[in-house]
């Protein structure tokens, strides 16, 4: 399985150059596919951050969601600055930021009143409805990736199974995402992990980019 | 004083609004209802239009009020307001952890944190499918789209595309 996925990487990745523009271009895609829902964000940056450009990792991803729930502010925008800021520092913060924002602005500024008359139309409703369901496949499916590479043991298990339930009866995602660090902390204090064995350098992904630098 | 009010209002919203989205909107209200810069209603009519126009709730209603309170110059420093604050946490924290990442309690947070970030995006499936999938067509399209998706992986545009056209041929034939 593993060699699959690397090699499917590999095939996407067109290596595209870290800068400023391409970066912003990235987000410029992002930004206007992300509709309903700030959610959204997390599949469309497994698409085109993860599979296609090799710019983060998925397991990587997970963690930036999971902090953005924790921050305050707008989650997209917190999670697309989290990708930004590891790919150019600041730079790359703003420019994936204003890729982010760009679309959004615009669509506001221009079409809110043409978007305000047509909304409430049938076949408009029809349409989101359908886009919907769209966005709930996609949320599994990036849900399936993060599993894959979050969930690998039975305390992650655990972790995992506490956080859906918590946020499923309303807990407050802050609380849960603080709570779920403390209990790591105190679990790895007790047990340690075994081996040096180190999250971050498992993924292939990622030994492909120190081997770049 | 009218930019300085919007700028000062949305750092506001942009720094107690924990949980994203719809997180935002008790301040929306609460900004309607002490400035009266946009009604209940037309707040309600923007969290609608804010679902098919590209980007966030949060940001799409301070662009909203910015524009509707004092044009494009109103638009830009709400819309800059609040991410803002977003920006210098975010940036911040990044710091941190890059500076403290060898740090063990550091690792078994990061350990913990990535498996319940998975569970909330979890939480939010089963929301979301509960909230959009009903009626035999729905469900049939949510199947027959999972099961594709998951045989072959294919840009997140080409999803939303199959399900965009779905659902207008499903009103067209009266079965949504």
């Amino acid at each position: 399985m593993p060699s699959v996925s690397s090699q499917k990487t590999l095939l996407y990745n067109v290596r595209m150059e870290k800068n400023c523009f391409n970066i912003f271009k990235t987000f410029f895609k992002i930004g206007t596919l992300l509709l309903g829902g700030g959610y959204v964000i997390l599949p469309l940056l497994q698409s085109e951050i993860a599979d296609k450009k090799g710019w983060a990792t998925t397991d990587e991803l997970c963690e930036y969601y999971a902090l953005s729930q924790s921050l305050p502010g707008v989650i997209a925008a917190n999670v697309s600055i989290f990708v930004g800021y590891n790919l150019l520092k600041s730079r790359g913060a703003v420019s994936a930021l204003a890729g982010l924002i760009m679309p959004a602005f615009l669509a506001i500024i221009l079409i809110s009143n043409i978007l305000a008359k047509i909304v409430n139309y049938p076949t408009t409703q029809n349409i989101f409805a359908g886009v919907g369901v769209g966005v709930v496949v996609l949320v599994i499916l990036t849900v399936k990736e993060m599993w894959g590479k979050s969930v690998v043991d039975k305390f992650t298990l655990c972790i995992f199974a506490y956080a859906l339930i918590a946020a499923l009866a309303h807990l407050s995602p802050v609380l849960i995402v603080l709570s779920c660090v403390f209990m790591g902390i105190i679990y790895r204090m007790n047990f340690p992990p075994k081996t040096s064995h180190n999250l971050d350098t498992s993924c292939p992904q990622d030994n492909e980019r120190k081997g770049e630098a | 004083m009218i930019f300085l009010e919007l700028m000062w209002e949305f750092l506001k919203v942009g720094v107690f609004s924990f949980g994203g989205g719809y997180a935002t909107l008790p301040f929306l209200y609460h900004i309607s209802a002490n400035y009266g810069w946009f009604t209940s209603k037309q707040l309600s009519d923007m969290i609608a239009i804010s679902s098919v126009t590209p980007g966030p709730v949060g940001v799409n209603v301070a662009t909203f009020a910015g524009f509707v309170t004092s044009g494009i110059l109103g638009a830009f420093i709400a819309t800059f307001s609040v991410i803002l604050p977003s920006y210098i946490i975010v940036v911040t924290v990044s710091k941190l952890l890059k500076k403290f990442k060898e740090n063990k309690h550091v690792q078994a947070g990061i350990y913990a944190i990535k498996p319940a970030g998975c569970g909330l995006l979890a939480a939010v499936a089963v929301k979301i499918f509960v909230d959009n999938v009903h009626g035999a067509g729905m469900y049939v399209l949510w199947a027959g789209l999972l099961l594709f998706s998951l045989k072959q992986k294919k840009d997140a545009l080409i999803y939303l595309g199959i399900s965009a056209i779905a659902g207008l041929a499903f009103g067209l034939l009266g079965i949504i």
